[in-house]
Formats: structure tokens, C-alpha cells, sequence
């Protein structure tokens, strides 16, 4: 990989149950009292982390967002946070099960944070700011999954810089505490530190996890020029310890190496009638890989190619996302997200028109309108990069059609586009992430 | 019933006047908003009528009113007479007893973030908002037995009354009375008990605590070996007040057999299926609101949880969901046929109960902001 650009891939992830209470319902008139109007409603609105970009000067921040395509007010910027003092923004936001919001982040001062979000005398949401969280060192935060251990639940986060940005092969998994945010442990496995042919670690970034087994993948150094990786690595969760590594690349059709992004655990939480078995998504091989797991001896087989971007016509193959009968996979080229059925897994079988979005299609959620439509948003960026031609730093050759900089929305059911907004054009900056405000706006994600 | 009927619909006919004659917008724009206010997100969106928002003025009145005696005929009774902020807003028996001192038909129910969810109040859902549950008790014949015109004509002789009410909504009425004693009830937030400390990631709860909230959240499923205390299925919405549907959240806990099943919900809709049907309430400071149900019947969370537990009397509308939660099988339980149980051991019990615990909020019963505005002796 010989192109030095800056900046950091993205990714994301979810949590399953939240303990948010129902939102407010459609205006309603009882008695002679007036109640709010549906534009209370918040399971229309999305959280997003926006990034200031450089040229148009405008700061990094966190903001609600409303995307009701049936509002007058689609598109509008509810309630924004605006943050200073890294240079670097926030990069994915997760709730907790108990509904904390966090976000991981870019910025080394700040590679992982909770987000204060509170409510005022309307009832409005608030953000009321952010803690960046002790990680003793490890930098670049990409995803978090919180999952359960013998009966006891943690709070795993990706930093695809391990302990240090200046290491060739870092990359690590913080172990925390979720009550406290505490740091417990640092899965770290440098390959340059471990004995030839040993299981290692290294730019760490998707994860997914089943009873005591872990996958993480080995994307890209942070930097984007130093290393790309090829492999997934597999975790003994009753250790805590690698125990094996298995590659999933096949052609090189960048010429890099496939560098695995993000990663799906298909269990029987997903789909019942599933036989549990991994997906991987290749970020620069294009392609998406089954690895079957033997829940019996706990092994995995040899893994499997099962759809091959490059004669398919898609690119980048990102996130994987799911609702209660569909996955939902996002291509960043040309900006596509294509679906399948949740009861074929781990079979990739088509079960419905692909939703065409734009380039960069990366992050969604799962939503309905004022009217009960089933809507589906995709945040369209890949990064944040802007333009050679505004003599913006942060863009880059490669990925410069990667970044429409908009969310789409779109029927859930026919693909067909109702709207979009254009960060961009309409606030000058970036986004970088989209979560639902009301908590997980997909079932499955890790 | 009737007199119910009656009073509801003049307190519903007034709070339409007001709203369409623009009584409550026109002094909407003079009050302060309220700024110190602050609720956890996790709660969700909370609803507030248009014409009654939050504002600084409103609370003030709307908590004198609340600890006034002279909100009843004989100047005795307050709205805090049976609802004491040390209890969490309850009165510690069975029934409620106002200035005719005959016991009434219902607990009094604790008054806690109320912004959350409900459109029914009272047990048997006879009120949907809290600007009409407000003034029915100022004029039951039991309660407080206070003509609603007779008191704006004893509020009108107050200065700090007049001043009071003229910042807070320009005006003097039954309509002003009802909306500033629901604004005041509704920023009674308890957000601070050991459970919401640990929501926060303030605290951990114990072994037993913890074991409790598992047993809490969970319906048994015995094909999966999931031991459950079957709470959550009522109880979704236990650290607020209440479901956001109109009738959600009315539930046959099986107290009564079929033949001694009171009206409950049936009384508000005249439907057969809602006989027995009661409002969950709130669990947060459940500890402190003793004795429970709606009629007051058990003493003790241990009483509760023995209900449950092997209490149940079966009836028509008996929740399918209590009905068919047990953690034992069928073929294990050999009473089964004949009684509907939970089946949970001592300890199951016990941690339940510790995890009730948690929902305690000393902060809210104690809280200043809620307290009795008037110089006590």
C-alpha cells in the first residue's frame, strides 16, 4: 500500500436490548388538552457525529438530526454539541444494554468516550457533553460490543492503533468494565512479538463474539500506508487469549491485501435456524467470507468466499446490519446496500431489491415515519475527506468517491429513494456515523 | 359513579373552554420556563400539554396548593394528607381516608415522574390526564369534598395567591387550580435510586441485587432453562408511571376468583373484558409505599411476591402472561393442574425483593424542591 493518506477507516456497531422507555406518541387531544405534536416523535430522529471540516471551518460535533422524510423539517439539525481540542473527531457511536451512549473515537487524546445525553423542561433530548475514557495507551478506537463471559458482562472495544500509533503491528481489544469504564485487561498480540506461526493480533477493527469465542478482524494500520491486513483472529474468551488466526483473501483486486473490516458471529440469536458460522466483510478484497464454526469442538473450517464483489460490481464492502427477518450488508462502491434473508444464514440469499444509496454507503438504521412507513437511512461516507480541488488536507486519490457526505433515506421495502440531505451542502461538515436516537435502529450488528 | 361522571366532565368541559378560548396561551409567553429542570434521557420523550408547560411560576403555586388543607371543605385535608413525600407520595394504608374518615375504595397511589407514559390515571383509569385527575379528589364528597368555585372564591382572598396565580396563568379558575397542581406533580422526578446509580455506571449491585434483576427481566422459560420472576411483562415501564397507550399497562394480577372480581378498568370502558383490570403502577420506590395493590391488601413485599408466587386466583381476565409462567414444567409440577405458580425457591424470592430495593430514591423523599412550602411547627 504505498499511497500515505490520513485518516482512519470507520466501522460500527450496536448493542441489542436498550432500557429506553417508550418515546412519545402522536399528538393527541383528550379532553380538551392539547399534547405535543408528532414532531416529538423520536424515533424518527438520528444521532449523528459530524466533522468539522477543515477548509469550511467547522468544528467536530455530535447532533440529533431529524429524518422523517414525512417531516417539514427533514434534514434539520435539532440539537448540535459542538467539541474542540482534537483534531481528529469522534468516530462510532454504541448505547450500552443499560442505554449509556459511547462513541469511539479518532483522536488519540480521545479514542474512546461517553456521551452525556440528558432531557429538558420540553422534554427535548440534550447533549450535555463527553468523557474521554482512560484507555491506558490504545488508540484509534473502531467498534465496541458488550457481551457476557461465564455470567459476566464486559465491554469490549476495537483500537485498530493498539498502544501506539508508531507501531508497524498494533492493534488491540480494551477489556472494560461497563459499570465503570474501568480498563480490565488489553488483548494485545503483536505478530512481531509472538513466535512464528502463533496467533496474533493486529489492526484490530470488527468484532463479533459467540458464547466464549471471539473474531476481531485485522483491517489496516491507522495511518493507511504502513500495513494492511488479511486475517480474522479468534479469541478464547475464557482466556482472553488469541488462539488463531485465519485468512480470508482470495484475488487482490486493489492489489492490497483483502484487509477484513467488519465481521458477523451468525448465532442463534440472529437466526434461530442458522448453524453458527462467521461473515466477513473484505474492506480492499471486496469479497464476503463464511467461516463455519463447530459449536460442538469449537473450531472453525476452512473459510468460503460467498460473494465476490468484483463480479458483482460492488466495492468496499463495509457493515453488516440486521432487522428482525433481513441482513443488510453496505457496499461503498457504487453505494449500494444489499439484503438477504436472516433464516438463509449463513447462505447470502437475496431477499429483496438492493437499496441504492450513495457512494460510501457505510452506516444505517431501521426506522418508521409519522405514517408507519418502514424506512431505512445509510449514512454515505466512507471518511470524512474532502476535496483536492479546495486544497483540503484530509482528501485522498483513492477514497475521494467515497464520500457524498449525505444520508439517504429510502422504503424499506421497495429500495425506493423518499429523500436525502446533504451534510456538506447544507452544514459544511463531514458525517462521519449514524445511530438511531432511540437507541439501536437495527437488531443486529456485532 | 354518576357524581364521578359528572365531576369528570366538568372538569373536562373547563380544561376545553380554556384551551379553546386561549385562557392558557395568552399568559404562556409571561411565565418563566422552567430552567433548572433536568430528567435522564433514558427515561424518553415525555409529554406535556401545549397549554401547560413547565414553568417556574406553575411550580411554585402548584406545590403550595398541593400542601394547602384549604383545598378541602373543612380545611383539613391537602392533596399531601395521602400523599407524604417521605413515602414517596402514598400514605401507608390500605386505602386512603379523607375528611368523611370513611376509608375509600383505592390505595393512594405514589406520584413519580408521571410525565412518562400514562394517559390513565388512577387505579381504575378513570382520569387521562393530570390536569383532570387533579380536581377530582378536591371535590369527592369523601376526599376533600371542596366546591371547586367556592375555593377560587377562598384562594381570591389570598394576596399570594392572586400574585401567584396572575404570573403563572393570568387568571384565577377551577382550570388554573387543576393545571398548576399537575405541573407541580409533574416535576416529582426520582432519578436517583441505587438502580439508576447503577444505570449510570455510578455503582454495582450486589450478587443478590443482581441476581434479582435478572429474575426481574426474565419470563420463565423452562425449555431453555430461564428462571424468571415474571415482573417485566407488566412492569416494562417500572421506573416511570405508567404505559403510553391509553390502555396498556391494566392487568388481572389474579388477586380475586371470578365471582369477587371488582370492576376495576371496566368502570371507565363498560367492556366485559376489562373487569379486574387495574393500573400497574410504578415500582420505583416500591419499598417505601406500602402496603400494595390497589386496595391495599399486602402489607409487605414478601406478601407480593408470595401472591405471585403461589397466590394466584385464576379468573376470565387473569393475564395470559401470569397465567402461563412458571419455572417449573409441567410434568415436574405436580400441582399444576390446580394452582398457577411462579415457583421461584426462598433465595429467588429474597433476591427479587433486594433488587426492589434498589428503586428506593432517598434523594426524592427528601428532596426540598418537594417538600411542604408552609412554615411547619
Amino acid at each position: 500500500m504505498k499511497r500515505d493518506f490520513k485518516g482512519v477507516f470507520s466501522t460500527t456497531s450496536a448493542c441489542l436490548l436498550l432500557v429506553l422507555a417508550a418515546c412519545a406518541d402522536q399528538g393527541e387531544r383528550e379532553s380538551g388538552v392539547a399534547v405535543q405534536e408528532p414532531s416529538d416523535v423520536e424515533e424518527t430522529q438520528g444521532i449523528v457525529l459530524l466533522r468539522g471540516l477543515p477548509t469550511l471551518g467547522t468544528s467536530h460535533s455530535v447532533a440529533i438530526v431529524e429524518l422523517d422524510p414525512e417531516a417539514e423539517n427533514f434534514g434539520e439539525i435539532l440539537t448540535e454539541y459542538e467539541y474542540s481540542g482534537f483534531e481528529a473527531p469522534l468516530h462510532h457511536l454504541y448505547y450500552s444494554p443499560n442505554g449509556r451512549l459511547y462513541s469511539t473515537g479518532l483522536d488519540p487524546q480521545c479514542s474512546l468516550a461517553e456521551v452525556g445525553l440528558s432531557r429538558g423542561a420540553t422534554g427535548a433530548p440534550v447533549i450535555n457533553g463527553l468523557e474521554c475514557l482512560d484507555t491506558q495507551g490504545q488508540v484509534v478506537g473502531e467498534d465496541i460490543m458488550w457481551h457476557s463471559v461465564n455470567g459476566t458482562q464486559y465491554m469490549f472495544v476495537t483500537f485498530m492503533g493498539g498502544t501506539g500509533l508508531d507501531q508497524a503491528d498494533g492493534g488491540s481489544i480494551g477489556v472494560f468494565d461497563p459499570q465503570t469504564n474501568e480498563l480490565i485487561k488489553i488483548i494485545e498480540a503483536r505478530k512481531s512479538q509472538v513466535g512464528e506461526g502463533e496467533p496474533y493480533i493486529m489492526y484490530t477493527h470488527g468484532i463479533s463474539a459467540y458464547q466464549d469465542r471471539m473474531v476481531v478482524t485485522s483491517t489496516v494500520h491507522p495511518d493507511l500506508a504502513t500495513g494492511v491486513g488479511n486475517a480474522i483472529t479468534i479469541i478464547d474468551l475464557n482466556t482472553l487469549e488469541p488462539i488463531e488466526n485465519i485468512v480470508v483473501e482470495d484475488a487482490q483486486p486493489l492489489g492490497f491485501p483483502s484487509s477484513p473490516v467488519e465481521v458477523l458471529f451468525v448465532r442463534p440469536s440472529i437466526s434461530p435456524s442458522a448453524t453458527p458460522s462467521v461473515l466477513v466483510n473484505t474492506m480492499f478484497g471486496f469479497e464476503v467470507w463464511q467461516v463455519p464454526y463447530d459449536e460442538a469442538d469449537k473450531s472453525f473450517g476452512a473459510p468460503e468466499k460467498v460473494y465476490d464483489g468484483a463480479a458483482s460490481g460492488t466495492a468496499v464492502p463495509l457493515e453488516f446490519y440486521g432487522n428482525e427477518t433481513e441482513l443488510f450488508i453496505s457496499h461503498a462502491l457504487p453505494g449500494v446496500v444489499k439484503r438477504y434473508a436472516l433464516d438463509s444464514l449463513p447462505k447470502l440469499v437475496p431477499s429483496g431489491p438492493d437499496i441504492d444509496a450513495e457512494a460510501g454507503a457505510h452506516h444505517m438504521i431501521f426506522y418508521s415515519s409519522a405514517s408507519g412507513r418502514s424506512l431505512i437511512a445509510v449514512q454515505n461516507n466512507l471518511l470524512n475527506l474532502g476535496d483536492a480541488a479546495d486544497d483540503d488536507p484530509t482528501d485522498v486519490d483513492f477514497l475521494a468517491k467515497v464520500n457524498d457526505h449525505s444520508i439517504t433515506v429510502h422504503d424499506l421495502e421497495t429500495g425506493e429513494r423518499l429523500a436525502s440531505v446533504n451534510f456538506k451542502d447544507r452544514y459544511q461538515k463531514g458525517i462521519e456515523n449514524l445511530e438511531a436516537l432511540f437507541g439501536s435502529g437495527f437488531v443486529h450488528h456485532h | 359513579m354518576i357524581r364521578v361522571l359528572a365531576i369528570l366532565a366538568a372538569v373536562s368541559a373547563a380544561m376545553a373552554f380554556a384551551f379553546y378560548s386561549g385562557v392558557f396561551g395568552s399568559r404562556a409567553g409571561k411565565a418563566t420556563p422552567l430552567h433548572d429542570f433536568e430528567a435522564p434521557f433514558v427515561f424518553g420523550r415525555f409529554q406535556l400539554p401545549a397549554d401547560n408547560p413547565l414553568t417556574q411560576e406553575a411550580v411554585e403555586l402548584g406545590r403550595r396548593l398541593f400542601y394547602d388543607p384549604r383545598l378541602s371543605g373543612d380545611n383539613t385535608v391537602s392533596c399531601s394528607t395521602c400523599h407524604l413525600q417521605r413515602l414517596a407520595f402514598t400514605d401507608g394504608k390500605p386505602t386512603a381516608v379523607g375528611v368523611s374518615g370513611k376509608p375509600l375504595a383505592f390505595n393512594s397511589m405514589s406520584l413519580a415522574n408521571l410525565m412518562w407514559g400514562p394517559r390513565r390515571f388512577f387505579w381504575n383509569g378513570r382520569a387521562s390526564t393530570l390536569e383532570e385527575q387533579a380536581l377530582v379528589p378536591i371535590q369527592h364528597a369523601d376526599e376533600m369534598a371542596q366546591d371547586v368555585d367556592e375555593l377560587v372564591d377562598e384562594l381570591a382572598g389570598d394576596e399570594t395567591y392572586r400574585l401567584l396565580f396572575d404570573a403563572a396563568y393570568g387568571e384565577l379558575s377551577p382550570t388554573s387550580i387543576a393545571a398548576a397542581l399537575a405541573t407541580f406533580e409533574r416535576t416529582l422526578v426520582s432519578a436517583n435510586s441505587r438502580y439508576d446509580q447503577f444505570l449510570s455506571g455510578e455503582v454495582s449491585l450486589t450478587e443478590q441485587e443482581e441476581l434479582g434483576r435478572k429474575l426481574f427481566m426474565a419470563h420463565p422459560d423452562t425449555k431453555a432453562s430461564l428462571r424468571g420472576a415474571n415482573c417485566i411483562d407488566c412492569h416494562s415501564q417500572f421506573l416511570t408511571s405508567g404505559f403510553k397507550t391509553r390502555f396498556d399497562g391494566f392487568v388481572n394480577n389474579g388477586l380475586d376468583p371470578e365471582a369477587e372480581l371488582p370492576a376495576g378498568l371496566e368502570e371507565v370502558t363498560g367492556e366485559p373484558e376489562h373487569r379486574g383490570l387495574f393500573k400497574v403502577p410504578t415500582l420505583r420506590n416500591i419499598a417505601l409505599t406500602a402496603p400494595y395493590m390497589h386496595d391495599g391488601r399486602f402489607g409487605t413485599l414478601e406478601e407480593v411476591l408470595d401472591h405471585y408466587n403461589e397466590g394466584i386466583r385464576v379468573s376470565s381476565t387473569l393475564s395470559p402472561l401470569i397465567l402461563e409462567a412458571s419455572n417449573l414444567d409441567a410434568a415436574s409440577d405436580t400441582a399444576a393442574e390446580d394452582r398457577v405458580s411462579l415457583n421461584l425457591t426462598a433465595e429467588e424470592t429474597a433476591a427479587v425483593i433486594a433488587f426492589l430495593h434498589t428503586l428506593t430514591d432517598m434523594d426524592f423523599v427528601t428532596d426540598e424542591r418537594f417538600s411542604n412550602p408552609f412554615p411547619t411547627e
